[in-house]
């Protein structure tokens, strides 16, 4: 504290950092303005430039001429118009009002000028006013008028919002989901339909929606990188390199940001993690632990899909995949080798089948998989499990069919690639089925709003079969068989301010916490299922566990239980009453009456901490 | 050469000598103003001004504003013109023609400013 040195060398650091940030915030500055370049109104005046020449030098000429040629007035005098007059009569002339020969009829002279300059000021009108329609019309005009929109939009959003950059089927599904928790969401594609969509989609927000290339940094600028308010960037195109992209600009421009983003192969996500820490979600694999976790203990992936399935789920069956025995893979694309890697990991014989011959695997049956006498000629008969992960949905589904006809016992895995083809798939009742975008918008979803249940999703399947059966027991003991409320809290003076002196005492048993406030005989329906204590995560806790200031606690269980929880996290003395069994009185006046309490009864402070 | 400069310039220069040639003379006498002067000085003006919109440089937006301020003196100078002629009941009096021309004359130096605004430009290119 007292070295200068260290001192100075602090403010050194701090200021570099202050730098550093204005540097970030001058750059991304500057790429948004260069999307901005075509602002419409100076596209309006640059395309408006001739048309209103035309239009002034034919007014000019008409004018003129009236003043110049000689006319009478009534007395038959001879007369020549005034600017005034000229130009009063060509206004309304031109504009097709026409008032008539005024201030005095028109000798034949004025009249022959006048049919002229008649037909000249329609055509100049006509010219001028189509040129407008005309730039209405305009691609590039909408889009400058779009791109205005959007940036309005996005600048006046004032809740925390999540830049999604790629709104295929995955985005599509993210964004609903989001919506549905009531958060915020801001669109960029590089197709315009989908943007145009939007408005057809039933958002209870307002979704800002751009069609442009993420790629562009200066667009992702204008979508909200630099808004104070971006809460993360998920990349979901359907190009990695683009991808890619997003996580570049998004790592450099604003490092605080959580970046999520879609890759398909092993070579892109290691180029990703290459830019600081972005989440990576590669589908094929997430698919590829998943059907490893199924085989491995049924019972951790039955948690998983349960949890992840959100509240209102029904508990799923608890599968039996065979361990051991044959596996026959159709398709060595990205999902194959995933897959062939992560059986052959666990030790499992893998076949595959695949049109174009591989070097990087063993065992390859170069075919389509649906020639007559191929399946047979990979004893499928004697195998025990069957995917079908061609990226062709016609021939998955043709291949399910004949491996099923082959051998009605067999595992099948098969993947879904069009949303379209959903109905199809539901019907031949699959043991495991991966729709990527899917996997994709669920792994997306989970990380975004309930940060806890991803963590407890990652930590869980290490610990094991008989652990996770353990815990589904006592989940379903609690809930029943559907799963109910998902919800975290955080002890610290805003969520917890009831309970700060107790959990600072050393002695906060998570048990306590979960009696019932009318009754602390009984417990409350609820399981926690993590806490968090910075970045060391306590998996299902017991009740003996010891809380401190500043947890973050992730629970399961009723929505009654969750009210019951907040009272007592909320309301002074409930806790109190929780602890020692004894009502506290909660007015002033009934605590001053019913006197100081014995030192020996009183645990360590009920006030707020 | 460029033909857009030329007619670019020529309308610029056209415009200040126009607004030259009304505003020189005997500030009261109407006789050394001409109305057809004026009127021709308000339409080059008007394409001058037009010709400036859209450039987002920054020369570009001094030119559009002195334009702007050319036009608008101008077209209050013919205004009053017009109220002398037509409405006032005392016609075209010294006062009238000294007030047209005095806003001619504010008129004309914003043209200066422009054209000297395109010299400067034309000093500072560089070729190659």
């Amino acid at each position: 504290m007292g070295n200068p040195l260290l001192a100075f060398w602090s403010r050194r650091v701090e200021r570099e950092e202050q730098e550093r940030r204005a540097r970030r915030a001058r750059l991304l500055a500057a790429a948004a303005s260069s999307s901005k370049a075509s602002e419409t109104i100076f596209l309006v005046l640059r395309r408006m430039r001739a048309p209103l020449i035309v239009l002034i030098t034919i007014f000019s000429i008409s004018v003129l001429g009236l003043t110049l040629i000689p006319g009478v007035d009534g007395e038959g005098r001879p007369w020549r118009m005034g600017f005034f007059d000229a130009i009063y009569v060509m206004s309304y002339t031109a504009t097709t009002i026409g008032f008539g020969e005024i201030p005095y009829e028109f000798t034949y002279n004025q009249r022959m000028w006048v049919t002229i300059s008649i037909y000249l000021t329609v055509i100049g009108w006509a010219y001028a006013i189509g040129s407008l329609l005309a730039l209405l019309q305009d691609r590039s005009f909408r889009q400058a008028l779009a791109l205005q929109r959007f940036s309005r939009k996005v600048g006046r959003l004032a809740e925390p919002f999540v830049l999604i950059a790629g709104y295929g089927r995955a985005g599509e599904l993210l964004g609903h989901s989001m919506d549905k928790l009531g958060r915020r969401v801001v669109v960029l594609d590089r197709d315009p339909d989908r943007i145009d969509g939007l408005d057809l989609e039933s958002y209870h927000g307002d979704v800002p929606g751009l069609a442009a290339d993420a790629r562009d940094p200066g667009h992702l600028g204008v979508a909200g990188l630099n808004h104070p308010c971006c809460e993360a960037v998920v990349a979901l195109t359907d190009d990695d390199e683009a991808n890619l992209a997003v996580v570049m600009a998004a790592v450099l421009l604003r490092p605080d940001l959580p970046v999520i983003a879609r890759a398909t192969t092993r070579t892109m996500v290691e180029r990703m993690r290459a830019f600081g820490s972005p989440t990576v979600v590669n589908p094929f694999d997430v698919f590829g632990d998943h059907v490893r976790l199924a085989l491995q203990s049924p019972a951790s992936y039955q948690l998983l899909t349960w949890l992840e399935s959100g509240p209102g789920a029904p508990l799923p069956q608890r599968g039996s995949p065979p361990r051991s025995g044959r596996w026959v893979v159709c398709g060595y694309g990205r999902l194959g080798r995933e897959l062939t890697s992560d059986l052959r990991a666990q030790g499992i014989d893998v076949t595959v089948i695949d049109p174009s011959p591989h070097d990087d695997v063993d065992d390859v049956v170069v075919a389509g998989g649906f020639e007559p006498g191929v399946l047979e000629g990979v004893r499928l008969e004697d195998a025990v499990g069957f995917v079908a992960g061609t990226d062709n949905d016609v021939t998955n589904l043709s291949l399910v069919a004949a491996a099923r006809r082959t051998n009605p016992g067999l595992f099948i895995a098969a993947r879904q690639n069009r949303p379209s083809s959903a109905p199809l798939f539901a019907a031949m009742e699959l043991e495991a089925l991966l729709v990527p975008t899917e996997v994709i918008a669920h792994d997306v979803y989970a990380q975004l709003s309930t940060p806890l249940l991803y963590r407890f999703l990652q930590d869980m399947p290490a610990r094991g079969d008989a652990w996770a059966e353990a815990l589904v027991d006592r989940l379903s003991d609690v809930c029943g068989d559907r799963l109910q409320a998902l919800w975290k809290v955080r002890l610290n003076i805003h969520e917890a301010p009831a309970v700060g002196g107790w959990l600072a005492s050393g002695e906060a048993r998570l048990g306590d916490l979960l009696r019932n406030p009318e009754n602390r005989e009984e417990r409350l329906h609820t399981v926690p299922l993590l806490v968090l204590r910075g970045q060391d995560a306590t998996l299902a806790p017991e009740s003996e566990f010891e809380l401190a200031p500043g947890d973050e606690l992730l629970f399961a269980g009723w929505p009654a239980a969750r009210r019951a929880l907040q009272t007592t996290l909320v309301v002074d003395g409930v806790l109190d009453y929780l602890v020692t069994g004894r009502r506290q009185a909660s007015s002033w006046l009934w605590r001053r009456l019913s006197g100081p309490r014995p030192p020996a009864d009183a645990p360590a402070g009920t006030s707020r901490g | 050469m460029n033909l857009e400069k030329v007619v670019f310039g020529f309308f610029v220069l056209l415009a200040a000598t126009l607004n030259f040639g009304f505003f020189i003379g005997d500030m009261r006498d109407p006789e050394v103003h001409n109305r057809y002067e004026l009127f021709a000085a308000v339409i080059v003006n008007l394409i001058a001004l037009v010709l400036k919109f859209g450039d987002r440089t920054q020369i570009g937006a001094v030119h559009l504003a002195t334009s702007l301020v050319a036009a608008l003196q101008l077209i209050a100078a013919a205004l009053v013109y017009g109220y002398a002629t037509y409405v006032s009941s005392a016609g075209l009096t010294e006062q009238f023609m000294a007030a047209i021309v005095s806003l001619s004359g504010g008129a004309l130096l914003a043209n200066v400013v422009s054209v000297v605004l395109l010299v400067v430009e034309t000093v500072s290119f560089h070729r190659g």
